[in-house]
């Protein structure tokens, strides 16, 4: 079990940490998924975490100059890690003008992960600092925990709004009440709503677009759904507020599936990165 | 006491307040002949500041006829003086600091545009001089280099991070994290750098050293050396002698004093796995030296949930701690209590403080290694960012 | 644009409709008070006076003119409810109060009388909010009889120089004292804290005094916590009047001009702490 890899452009280093920094957002501790082709960073819904889930895959090829990956067994070529995003995180932010970084598996007073970077000095020698972040290795028999979800049976799926105008409304909202109605139609529509004794507020979108999925992906209700039949969950506002405030990758598609009365999945897309969250409703 | 200071000088003054501020409670004043010296010392006497301003500093300095006058005031109180550096910065045209030991009191005066005048009385109390006794020019290793090189390797610890360990070979520097001897070494992610030694300033090392000591106080120096531009130059010797952080120009002089944890502790706290790894050479580029599969072999045949590898056992388990050597005569009642009320928390041995000495031999007086007192390190209550 | 889509007879229903194409402007001078959650709305011809008070000894009064807003329709002489200030605040700034130009939040206010929510229409680059805040019957704001012929003294400051002095006050001092004398020191903020006392001196010549009427020399003390809050003020506006009368009340009147460069008015009114012996 071997895993070594190196990143020299500025850019991928830039991006990669924006990446682990919006899962530092998300989570305190999660599984670090290494596959020959991906990079995956996987929080599994257990009630400990609220019931919310979380999948982020990446292209390793975008991000990486060198990746070497020698996994658990030939069949099973792929390693788990659990690791505290924010250490990861702290690490690369001490690395930002590095002329390089390399990140390897190594076997230190703990499993390691130590990421190495050669920074500029003002002699002709670099200066190197090197973070060793323990983790945890996961044994293959815990492998099906971190497998990637299933596509939830949705009812409705929408085109999120700005997410920075609906990061305003929904940390306003949280000031006001600890849960959120998410509810939204096949014709474009999203509301967000909260009633408190003291206030009811509802925020509407409009001509937000419906994402065409294949056909097999939404089976929910089908075709035979009324576009203007909102489907809703009301949820944990902390939790919906954890996603929009860490969000830093500026995804160039952000979408959400509602599974009515179930599940909200929220999903960003940008080239070589998708991130998946799941928020289960609450009654 | 009657001084007054302008333009620039005033936050450079306001500088040293604040980083005085991270060391101890309490400010010690000494208005002297030869200049101001402002001190203060952490609760457990790990830590020891001084900043002295020569009668230059000032536009206008004029000592106490009566040349034993010390006294102390809560630090935060003349902190609060200084509070805003930008509005000293854009507002304060001059400060005045008068000193009335007949009614104890310390008014600070700031001139401010527009002709607004904030006078502050600030009551003290008579005090005994403090002085640390220490000697940095014996020090066999000395490292200085720009405030920016400090202040970019210090960026690399995290804020949480207590205590850094300074190693030292012929052309490079390492700092790492110190791990406290119960902390969990499987959750700590371990930091290192490596500095080489081109980009110091002056660079002489007669003996290659680890030294371990606190953090906080170095960026308390840092800022105040940042804002300044001065050098910071760094004396040390074996692991429990004191470390000596120095900043110096024409008309002041800072000098902050820090304990460093002794041999024993030293060697212990890196005795598990990575041992002497401050002393040793940088790692050669091994990537694909470190095969993991022991520790998969170990978890896929174990019964167990969790992954089973051997945590390394604590070598240090015995409550043995700091010891910390005072040689300070007429302490005030209420420190001593303090020195003995703490439980011990940590070994930090040898900073000698000694009182009322006369002012003449403050910086010079060597250090004497007799009546060890037990005492602890702070545990201060986090940064007050 | 959305907002004016409503139905007429939608409108009708409405005792009082008040329109602002920029939220901003009521929600900034309404932070000015908002250091209670109660707050009295007051609504006649002239506009909408919001008060806040604390302890029977402090009232804060926000006065915004009818011709701040684009419409202000009112269909009773006087129309008073109270609402929760906070829970306001928040619906007002729903969208982040965006201080980008040409970004501003559309709002349009509704009230059906006695009973019924207030009611906030609000709009950002085509996105609709809706809040609907409930209010309860209004309590009678406190008379502090504080009247200009009983002026005894009286400066108008720029606001930026006791600002600065308002930031750094010592809280462990439980009064602020005002001198304010016709000689020496003629304004002074004095405190009296854990660790000595302070004193901020402003020569009447200063250029930051725009005006200095001062006719006998007092000395009052304000509690710190009542004249705390009022710093919001003070950061809002440009210009402050300091006022005091013959029984030592306190008059804070605050000049601040919102992003369309108009001017509203915010005036806090203090009691004194108790008597300070003439020296």
């Amino acid at each position: 079990m071997k895993f070594r890899a190196k990143i020299n452009d500025v850019g991928c280093l830039n991006h990669f940490t924006r990446v682990v920094n919006t899962i530092t957002k998300l989570t305190k501790a999660c599984v670090l998924r290494l596959t020959v082709n991906n990079v995956y960073f996987v929080l599994s819904g257990k009630v400990a975490n609220g019931g919310v889930s979380m999948w982020c895959e990446l292209l390793q090829v975008n991000f990486f100059d060198e990746y070497q990956l020698e996994g658990v067994s030939a069949d099973s070529n792929e390693i788990c890690l659990e690791v505290a995003p924010e250490n990861l995180s702290r690490a690369l932010k001490t690395a930002q003008n590095a002329k390089f970084v390399k990140i390897k598996l190594t076997k230190k007073h703990c499993p390691c992960l130590t990421l190495a970077a050669e920074l500029p000095s003002l002699s002709s020698v670099s200066r190197v600092v090197t973070h060793d972040i323990p983790v945890d290795v996961i044994p293959r028999r815990l492998w099906h925990d971190f497998k990637e979800p299933s596509m939830p049976d949705f009812d409705v799926s929408i085109y999120l709004p700005p997410l920075k105008t609906m990061k305003s409304v929904v940390d306003r909202m949280k000031n006001l009440s600890n849960y959120l109605v998410v509810e939204a139609n096949l014709s474009g529509e999203m509301n967000l709503k909260i009633e408190t004794d003291l206030v009811s507020v509802t925020t509407h979108f409009k001509n937000l677009g419906n994402p065409p999925w294949a056909d097999d992906a939404s089976q929910g209700g089908g075709q035979s759904r009324p576009v203007e039949a909102m489907a809703h969950a009301r949820v944990d506002i902390r939790k919906l507020q954890q996603f929009l405030n860490g969000q830093q990758v500026n995804p160039s598609k952000a979408m959400c599936n509602i599974v009515d009365q179930r599940i909200v999945h929220l999903i960003l897309l940008q080239e070589d990165v998708s991130l998946q969250y799941f928020i289960p409703a609450v009654a | 006491m009657d001084c007054v200071s302008t333009g620039g000088n005033v936050k450079v003054l306001a500088k040293a307040i604040h980083s005085l501020s991270r060391i101890g409670e309490e400010l010690y004043l000494e208005p002297m002949e030869d200049g101001l010296t402002l001190r203060a010392v952490n609760s457990s006497r790990s830590a020891f500041a001084c900043f002295m301003l020569s009668p230059l500093f000032f536009q206008r300095y004029q000592a106490p006829p009566d040349q034993a006058f010390h006294c102390k005031m809560p630090i935060k109180s003349v902190q609060a003086v200084f509070r805003s550096l930008s509005s000293l910065e854009r507002s304060v045209e001059k400060c005045r600091i008068q000193m009335n030991s007949e009614k104890s009191r310390l008014t600070i005066t700031l001139h401010c545009k527009h002709g607004l005048l904030k006078t502050h009385n600030l009551s003290f109390q008579d005090c005994e001089s403090l002085q640390a006794v220490f000697d940095k020019e014996s020090r066999g290793n000395v490292l200085q280099a720009q405030p920016r090189l400090w202040v970019d390797t210090v960026l690399h610890f995290p804020p949480s991070l207590e205590e850094v360990c300074v190693s030292v070979s012929g052309e490079r520097v390492w700092l790492k994290n110190h791990v406290e001897d119960d902390a969990d070494p499987s959750r700590a992610m371990m930091t290192e750098l490596c500095l080489s030694s081109e980009e110091f300033d002056h660079f002489a090392i007669s003996s290659q050293n680890s030294i371990t000591f606190c953090l906080k106080e170095l960026r308390g120096l840092l800022t105040f050396a940042e804002s300044s531009g001065l050098p910071v130059s760094m004396y040390f010797d074996d692991p429990g002698s004191p470390v000596v952080l120095s900043v110096s120009d024409s008309v002041l002089e800072a000098n902050f004093v820090l304990a460093t944890l002794s041999e024993d502790s030293h060697q212990h706290s890196h005795s598990n796995s990575k041992a002497e790894r401050c002393k040793a050479q940088p790692p050669p580029d091994d990537f694909m030296s470190d095969d993991m599969d022991s520790y998969l072999i170990a978890m896929e045949t174990s019964e167990l949930a969790v992954p089973s590898y051997e945590p390394a056992p604590h070598p240090c388990s015995t409550n043995h701690r700091a010891r910390l050597s005072s040689t300070r005569q007429e302490e005030e009642e209420e420190e001593e209590e303090e020195l003995l009320d703490r439980p011990p928390s940590k070994k930090f041995c040898s900073l000698f403080f000694g009182s009322v000495l006369p002012a003449s031999t403050q910086l010079t007086s060597q250090t004497t290694r007799s009546q060890e007192v037990l005492a602890s390190d702070s545990e201060d209550e986090g940064e007050k960012e | 644009m959305p907002l004016s889509t409503q139905s007429q007879s939608e409108s009708d229903e409405y005792i009082l409709v008040a329109s602002l194409d920029n939220a901003r402007n009521l929600s900034n001078i309404l932070k000015a008070i908002s250091f209670k959650d109660h707050a009295i709305f007051n609504a006649t011809q002239n506009g909408l006076k919001v008060t806040v008070e604390d302890s029977k000894c402090l009232q804060a009064n926000a006065f915004i003119q009818a011709d701040i807003f684009q419409e202000f329709t009112i269909r009773q002489d006087v129309i008073g409810f109270q609402v929760n200030l906070t829970v306001l605040l928040d619906c007002l700034t729903i969208f982040g109060g965006s201080t980008v130009p040409g970004v501003s939040t559309a709002l349009r206010m509704c009230y059906i009388g006695y009973g019924y929510p207030l009611t906030l229409f609000l709009e950002e680059a085509g996105v609709v909010t809706v809040c609907k805040i409930n209010t309860q019957e209004p309590e009678e704001p406190l008379d502090f009889d504080f009247c200009s012929t009983n002026v005894t003294n009286k400066v108008i400051l720029q606001s930026d120089s006791l600002k600065e002095a308002f930031s750094e006050l010592d809280m462990t001092s439980e009064v602020l004292q005002l001198t304010m004398s016709p000689s020496h020191p003629y304004f002074r903020l004095s405190t009296f804290g854990n660790s000595g006392n302070a004193h901020y001196d402003y020569p009447k010549d200063s250029d930051m005094m725009e005006l200095f009427q001062c006719t006998k020399t007092q000395k009052n003390r304000y509690k710190m916590s009542l004249l705390k809050p009022s710093t919001k003020a003070l950061g809002l506006s440009c210009k402050v009047s300091v006022r005091t009368d013959s029984r030592g009340f306190l008059s804070l009147q605050y000049l601040v001009r919102n992003d369309d460069g108009q001017i509203c008015f915010v005036e806090y009114y203090c009691c004194p702490d108790e008597e300070v012996d003439e020296e």
